[in-house]
C-alpha cells in the first residue's frame, strides 16, 4: 500500500517539486502546509505516515513544531529537510526524534532512498 | 525529473523574496536593532540559496550564500549593519533580481557574478574604505544611535495551499462580462417595465441580488493589498535620498488596504513621480533645513486610507512646500495664464499649474526629474481612473499630493445628465452636489456667467456650450439643473438640460479617434443600447 505524506515547507516552489518527486516514487500526497500553525492543523485530518519538514519555518522554531508533532502523531516519521551548514539543528532534531533528514538541493534519487529505508 | 515545470514558480518565488528582502534591508537601516527583521532577512537569502540550488542555478546560489552568511554575522553579533554593507546587500538583491529575469526570459548566458560574489565574501566591517561611500552623507546611524527597543517584525505571508494562481486575463474577462451582464440586467428592467410584467418583477430583483454578488466576488477576486507596489517605494525613496546627499525618513502606513489589481497598475508609476518629485526637488538639503530651523532629517509619508467607496493615497513630504504666488508668476511667465486669470485663481487652484503641462518648479532638471511623467501625466493618470488629484501646500512646512481613487476599476456609481441629445455621465467620487437655479440667480459679466454657492462664487460652464450645442430655448421662469463638482479642491459647476438619476454604470476606455474627445474619459452603453460620455470635469471646465 502506498505511504502517505505531508510536506511542510513555507516555499510554494519546494512544496512542488518534492510533490511531483513523491508522486513520481509511488507516494500519495495528502497535506501540504506552509507554515506551523498550518501543519499542525493539516495532521489532525490527515495522520500521515511519513511529515517532510522543512526546519527552518517564518511562524515557527522547527525544533519545537518537531516536538508537537510527535506528541500529536507519535506514529508518523519525520523527515528533516535543511540545507547544508545546519549540522547543529540537525543532530537536534533527530535527537528529538526525528527519523532521517534530507539536505538540499535533493535529487529524486536521494529523496526515494531516504524515504525506503525508513523502519515502519 | 523535469525542472523547466518549475520555472515560473521558482521565478515568482524569487521575486517575492527579492522584494521583501529589500524592503527588509531599507527597514533595518533605519532600526538596526530589530532581530527579528535580521531572522527574516537570513531565511529569505537562505530560502533562495535552496531553491537556486535545487534548480541547478549556480551563480543565484554563490549570491545568496555569500549574503546568508554576512547577515548570519551580523545576526551573532559580530558586526552591524552599516551603509556600505547595506549598499553591498542591495547591490547582491539586484544582481540576482537581474538573474531571475535572465532565467525568466531564457537566456543562456547570465552575467559574470565573480566579483560580486568577491566583494560579498571580502568585506570587512572595519575596512575603511567600506565606512562610507558618500563623504557627504552623515556617519552610520548604527554605529552612532543609543540602544532603540526591539520592533516587533510583521512576518509576511507565505502561499497558502488553498489559493490558487489566475491569469490576469481571465480576472479582466470576468470584469467585462459581469459589466455587461449589469448592463444586460437594466436593459430587461426597463422592457418589463414598459411592457407592465409584474409576474417578472420578482425572478428580476433575485437576477438583481445575484448579480451584486457576482460583482462583488468578481472585484474581490481582483483585489490585492497596496504593499504589493509599495515594498519597492522605501528602497526608491532611500536610493534618491542618498543620491542627493539628503536624510530622508520614510513612512508608510495603511498598505494592508486593498485595491483593484488595475487601479494598483495604473498608479504606481504616478506615485513613483510624486515621490521622485518629493526628495527631488520638495525637499531640501540638510544644511537648508538647518538653517532653516527644520530637524536635520526630512520625512516623507505614504498613507492608504479607506473611505467607504474610496480609498485615499497621500503623500505627505515636510520639505520647502510651494508658494502659490511664485507659481502663479511663473505660469504668467511662461504664458499658461493671463494676470487676470492670476488675480482670481486661488490657492488649490494655483497649486494645481504644477499640472499644466509645460509648467516645472525645478530650477534645474536633473537626471531624477527628468526622467518618467510629469506633474500633467500624473494629473491625467488619476483622472483616468475616475479620481482626484488634490494638492495642499505651505511654504517652508512642506506638500501634500492626495490621490481619491474609486476601490474598482471599470464599474462605477455616476449621476446621469441629459444635454440636447447627449447623455453625459459624472462619476459621483466627483459630484459634490446638484443645484436647480433660476434664470435671475445667474450673474452674466462680460461674457462670463457665475452663480452663488454658500458664501462662494463659482464660474458657471454650460454643457451645451462645452459640447458646441445650440443653447436651449426654455423660457425664463423654468429652473436649470446644475451640477458641482470638487475637483482637487476647485469647485466647478455645470449647467445642463435636465438631470435624470444615479446610476451604476460599466465604463470602457474610448478608443482613438474618440480618445481625442476633450472633456470626456471612457463611455458606456446603457440597457437600452444608448452611448453615455463619461465626463472628465476638470478637462470640460
Amino acid at each position: 500500500m502506498s505511504r502517505t505524506v505531508m510536506i511542510v515547507d513555507d516555499s510554494l516552489f519546494m512544496r512542488k517539486i518534492l510533490r511531483g518527486i513523491l508522486v513520481e516514487k509511488g507516494y500519495i500526497v495528502v497535506a501540504e502546509a506552509a507554515s506551523g500553525i498550518e501543519a499542525m492543523k493539516n495532521l489532525h485530518a490527515s495522520h500521515p505516515d511519513i511529515i517532510m519538514l522543512d526546519i527552518i519555518l517564518p511562524d515557527s522554531n522547527g525544533l519545537d513544531l518537531l516536538e508537537s508533532i510527535i506528541t500529536v502523531c507519535p506514529d508518523s516519521k519525520i523527515v528533516v529537510c535543511s540545507s547544508i551548514g545546519q549540522a547543529q539543528v540537525i543532530q537536534k532534531s533527530l535527537d528529538l526524534g526525528a527519523k532521517a533528514f534530507i539536505q538540499k538541493p535533493f535529487t529524486p534519487e536521494k529523496v526515494s532512498e531516504v524515504l525506503e529505508n525508513l523502519e515502519y | 525529473m523535469d525542472m523547466s515545470l518549475y520555472r515560473d514558480l521558482f521565478v515568482s518565488e524569487s521575486r517575492s523574496h527579492l522584494s521583501a528582502f529589500s524592503e527588509l534591508i531599507v527597514h533595518l537601516e533605519e532600526s538596526p536593532n530589530d532581530s527579528a527583521a535580521i531572522d527574516e532577512l537570513f531565511r529569505h537569502a537562505h530560502s533562495m540559496k535552496g531553491m537556486a540550488a535545487t534548480m541547478g542555478y549556480d551563480q543565484i546560489v554563490g549570491i545568496a550564500h555569500t549574503m546568508e552568511d554576512l547577515l548570519g554575522r551580523i545576526r551573532s553579533g559580530e558586526f552591524r549593519l552599516s551603509p556600505a554593507l547595506t549598499d553591498l546587500l542591495l547591490a547582491g538583491s539586484d544582481a540576482l533580481a537581474r538573474l531571475v529575469s535572465g532565467i525568466e526570459s531564457g537566456s543562456d548566458v547570465l552575467e559574470d557574478t565573480t566579483a560580486l560574489i568577491e566583494r560579498l565574501a571580502a568585506f570587512d566591517p572595519s575596512d575603511k574604505a567600506h565606512a562610507n561611500l558618500d563623504p557627504n552623507l552623515p556617519l552610520q546611524v548604527a554605529d552612532n544611535t543609543p540602544e532603540t527597543p526591539v520592533v516587533t517584525h510583521q512576518f509576511r505571508r507565505t502561499d497558502s495551499f488553498k489559493s490558487i494562481r489566475i491569469k490576469t486575463e481571465t480576472l479582466d474577462h470576468l470584469v467585462n462580462i459581469t459589466g455587461e451582464l449589469i448592463t444586460n440586467r437594466y436593459r430587461l428592467a426597463e422592457s418589463i417595465r414598459q411592457a407592465d410584467a409584474t409576474e417578472c418583477r420578482e425572478p428580476l430583483h433575485q437576477l438583481t441580488a445575484l448579480l451584486r454578488d457576482l460583482r462583488d466576488e468578481v472585484f474581490k477576486a481582483r483585489m490585492l493589498p497596496f504593499s504589493f507596489i509599495s515594498e519597492r517605494f522605501p528602497r526608491l525613496v532611500r536610493d534618491l535620498a542618498r543620491k542627493q546627499g539628503k536624510e530622508v525618513h520614510f513612512q508608510l502606513e495603511g498598505k494592508e488596504i486593498e485595491l483593484d489589481r488595475g487601479i494598483l497598475e495604473e498608479i504606481t508609476e504616478p506615485i513613483v513621480h510624486i515621490l521622485r518629485n518629493a526628495v527631488d526637488h520638495g525637499l531640501e538639503t540638510a544644511d537648508e533645513r538647518v538653517m532653516a530651523g527644520k530637524p536635520f532629517g526630512s520625512t516623507i509619508t505614504l498613507t492608504v486610507c479607506r473611505d467607504k467607496d474610496h480609498v485615499e493615497i497621500i503623500i505627505n513630504d515636510d520639505g520647502r512646500g510651494m508658494d502659490p504666488e511664485s507659481l502663479k508668476l511663473k505660469a504668467v511667465e511662461k504664458g499658461l495664464i493671463s494676470s487676470g486669470q492670476a488675480r482670481q485663481m486661488t490657492q488649490e487652484e494655483a497649486y494645481q499649474l504644477i499640472c499644466k503641462p509645460g509648467f516645472s518648479t525645478a530650477a534645474a532638471v536633473t537626471d531624477i526629474s527628468g526622467r518618467g511623467v510629469g506633474m500633467d501625466a500624473v494629473r491625467e493618470a488619476v483622472h483616468e481612473l475616475a479620481g482626484v488629484l488634490t494638492i495642499k501646500s505651505q511654504s517652508g512646512m512642506g506638500s501634500c499630493f492626495v490621490m481619491r481613487l474609486p476601490i474598482t476599476i471599470s464599474i462605477i456609481h455616476a449621476l446621469i445628465v441629459q444635454c440636447g441629445p447627449f447623455e453625459i455621465a459624472f462619476p459621483l467620487t466627483v459630484v459634490k452636489r446638484t443645484l436647480e437655479l433660476k434664470r435671475s440667480e445667474i450673474r452674466e459679466e462680460s461674457g462670463v456667467s457665475t452663480i452663488i454657492m454658500g458664501d462662494q462664487q463659482l464660474r458657471l460652464r454650460s454643457l451645451r456650450q462645452a459640447l458646441h450645442l445650440t443653447e436651449s430655448s426654455k423660457e425664463d421662469n423654468a429652473l436649470l439643473p446644475v451640477v458641482v463638482c470638487d475637483v482637487g479642491g476647485i469647485l466647478l459647476a455645470f449647467s445642463a438640460d435636465h438631470i435624470s438619476g444615479q446610476q451604476e454604470i460599466f465604463v470602457r476606455p474610448l478608443r482613438s479617434p474618440l480618445s481625442h474627445l476633450r472633456g470626456f474619459s471612457g463611455a458606456t452603453v446603457t440597457g437600452d443600447g444608448r452611448v453615455l460620455f463619461v465626463a472628465d470635469a476638470s478637462a470640460l471646465a
